[in-house]
């Protein structure tokens, strides 16, 4: 089962602009997020804070003879290690006898009196006196973890280069308080960004209220109103828009339609005023119609029975059998019209199937008998079906005789059948007679259509089965009819209700 | 046994048909034939006594119906039997033949039928 859910426009709308935003803001955060230039953003400001300490130090290391003063220097550098957090290690290397490197004083005291360390860059080896010229140098990374940064810088006096200033700053910290910082940045971006997206959202919905929603209400209500019946109520926009232009059409719609209304209303008058006539008519027509055939069925019976010439006989006889047609014709013709007719009566009860089959089957004895039929009633007892039981019986012996009018000379069987389903009950009228083809099967419930249309001539009138099927259409049933082709035999089928209480 | 039917119709074909009909199939029967309620009621009243009255429902002036409910007004002898011709087949003539008339008779018939049904009720 599909579930189906109605959202109105300002949700759908208010869904969307909810989505668009979303993804807004997942790409100015994710464009904001700390990038691969990170590290070298990093660096970049160290070595401005290091150009920056390389000359405070300078400045209290101070003139050559002091440098030489090794309990002074390794003050300075403790002193200097412990102000600036960052800085791991400070060293001072000098240039000894033989041209050499050495660490004169550091923070860690372990290398005192070393060899310097040798850095690397590029293929390229730092800290050799010869190439340090007076420039200083930056060497990142020396180690992965944790990240540090080496500087070495040149100790000039009086235009010689004497040693290096050796400084291993830690990027550790650096680099978390950079990504705290970025962090907090997204945070910052995405709040404000949900704040603006809020904001956008109650004026866009404010405004989609002002300038769509509201117009839509007022269609909507119009239509219920105009639905109810009251066709001059009109849609009050008059906005210059595509809405404006839709409430004209609208307006101009439910004029059209009060013209079409007012026009069917005036033709069903006249209609109702026929129909009314018509039942009248019909009465009329049954007693102007039956009364003259009256001495004409009344007493050719008489005079037949009475007359001794067998010629005379005959001619009575045919006379006789023409009039009965013609009174046949005229009966179901005023049964099919009255059936039609809207206000006929149903008196609807429960009905035992089976004892109204036996006794229409029973009520054609003679005619079954004339004609070597037999039947054979197969319904089941407590079959109760819930229809109008006078009809009922007509519909069993139309079809009936209808089964004995196309049976093979030499006469056959009749089956009655009924099948008990939940709420319906199908029943099935079958004989051996001479079946039908494809093209007859589908104009059997035409009024007045004959399967054999010149043989049956004055046998019957072609309304009988036209009768069942108004009958059973008035019990909510559906008829049918199925042949395996010619010579095969028939059946006719229709459905009726269950009994009142399964109802 | 004399039986005496009064046929009330304003149709002479239906009153040929009930007459010739019956005095030909049975000498006993006695037709009185009338074609209006209102000389019907004349005829009761000047002393006529049928063993039944064959009454039609639609006439004009003054229709079975009315007919029917004058008889049973006027007439000291509730027991006589009234028999309606109709020539409508809707419910309404069959329940009055069921309830107000002794029975009801649909048009056109034939006459040994009317006969046999007549004696029927006559038996009684």
């Amino acid at each position: 089962m599909r579930l189906k859910i109605n959202f109105s426009i300002s949700l759908k709308i208010t869904f969307m602009v909810i989505i668009v935003s979303f993804i807004s803001i997942c790409s100015i955060a994710i464009i904001n997020l700390p990038s691969i230039e990170q590290d070298e953003y990093i660096l970049e400001a160290q070595y401005d804070k290091a150009a920056a300490l390389i000359h405070d130090i300078n400045v209290s290391v101070g003139s050559y003879d002091q440098i030489k003063n090794f309990s002074r220097l390794t003050q300075i550098i403790y002193d200097f290690n412990s102000w600036n957090e960052n800085i791991l290690k400070t060293t001072i290397n000098l240039v000894n006898d033989d041209d050499k490197l050495t660490v004169f004083a550091s923070s860690d005291k372990n290398l005192t009196n070393k060899s310097s360390q040798q850095y690397t860059r590029n293929g390229v080896e730092y800290n050799t006196i010869c190439y340090m010229g007076n420039h200083t140098y930056y060497i990142p990374y020396i180690e992965e973890k944790p990240p540090i940064l080496v500087i070495l810088s040149p100790i000039n006096r009086s235009g010689t280069t004497i040693g290096t200033y050796e400084i291993t700053i830690s990027l550790e910290k650096a680099q978390q308080y950079l990504t705290k910082t970025s962090d907090e940045k997204v945070k910052n971006i995405v709040l404000l960004s949900t704040i603006i997206l809020f904001v956008l959202i109650f004026s866009f919905l404010f405004l989609l209220r002002k300038v769509i929603v509201k117009p839509i209400t007022t269609f909507r209500d119009t239509a219920k109103i105009i639905g109810k019946g009251k066709l001059d109520t009109k849609v009050d926009i008059s906005s210059r828009d595509e809405l404006g232009e839709l409430a004209d059409a609208f307006n101009q719609m439910a004029k059209d339609l009060k013209e079409s209304r007012d026009k069917i209303q005036d033709y069903t008058q006249i209609l109702e005023n026929l129909l009314d006539r018509k039942d009248e008519f019909i009465g009329q027509l049954g007693h102007d119609l039956k009364n003259p055939l009256q001495p004409l069925i009344g007493l050719l019976p008489v005079l037949i029975e009475k007359e001794k010439d067998p010629e005379t006989k005959e001619a009575l006889q045919i006379m006789n059998k023409n009039a009965e047609y013609m009174r046949d014709l005229i009966f179901e013709t005023l049964q099919l019209a009255k059936l039609r007719s809207a206000d006929v009566k149903f008196d609807f009860e429960d009905v035992k199937l089976r004892e109204e089959a036996e006794g229409c089957v029973d009520s054609q004895k003679l005619l079954l008998k004339e004609h070597k039929i037999t039947v054979d009633n197969k319904i089941a007892d407590n079959i109760t079906v819930y229809a109008d039981k006078l009809r009922l019986v007509e519909v069993f012996k139309n079809l009936i005789s209808n089964a004995v009018k196309y049976m093979q000379e030499g006469g056959g069987k009749i089956t009655l059948d009924a099948k008990q389903e939940v709420d319906i009950v199908t029943v099935s009228i079958q004989d051996t007679g001479i079946g039908m083809t494809q093209e007859q099967l589908k104009k059997m419930f035409d009024e007045f259509y004959k399967a054999d249309r010149f043989s049956s001539e004055y046998q019957s009138t072609g309304l009988g089965l036209a009768i069942c099927k108004r009958i059973i259409e008035k019990h909510d049933g559906k008829i049918w009819v199925d042949s395996p082709g010619l010579g095969k035999g028939t059946t006719f089928y229709f459905t009726l209700k269950n009994k009142t209480k399964n109802n | 046994m004399v039986k005496k039917i009064m046929v009330v119709d304003d149709d002479p074909g239906v009153i040929f048909t009930v007459k010739h009909g019956l005095e030909n199939l049975d000498k006993d029967y006695k037709i009185t034939t009338v074609n209006s309620g209102r000389k019907c009621l004349e005829l009761l009243e000047s002393g006529e006594k049928p063993d039944l009255i064959l009454l039609d429902i639609m006439m004009p002036d003054m229709s079975g119906w009315e007919t029917y409910e004058k008889i049973r007004e006027k007439i000291s002898n509730k027991k006589l039997p009234i028999v309606f011709l109709t020539a409508r087949t809707d419910r309404i003539a069959k329940n009055a033949g069921g309830f107000l008339a002794e029975d009801y008779i649909e048009k056109p018939f034939k006459v040994p039928e009317l006969k046999e049904r007549l004696d029927k009720i006559l038996k009684k």
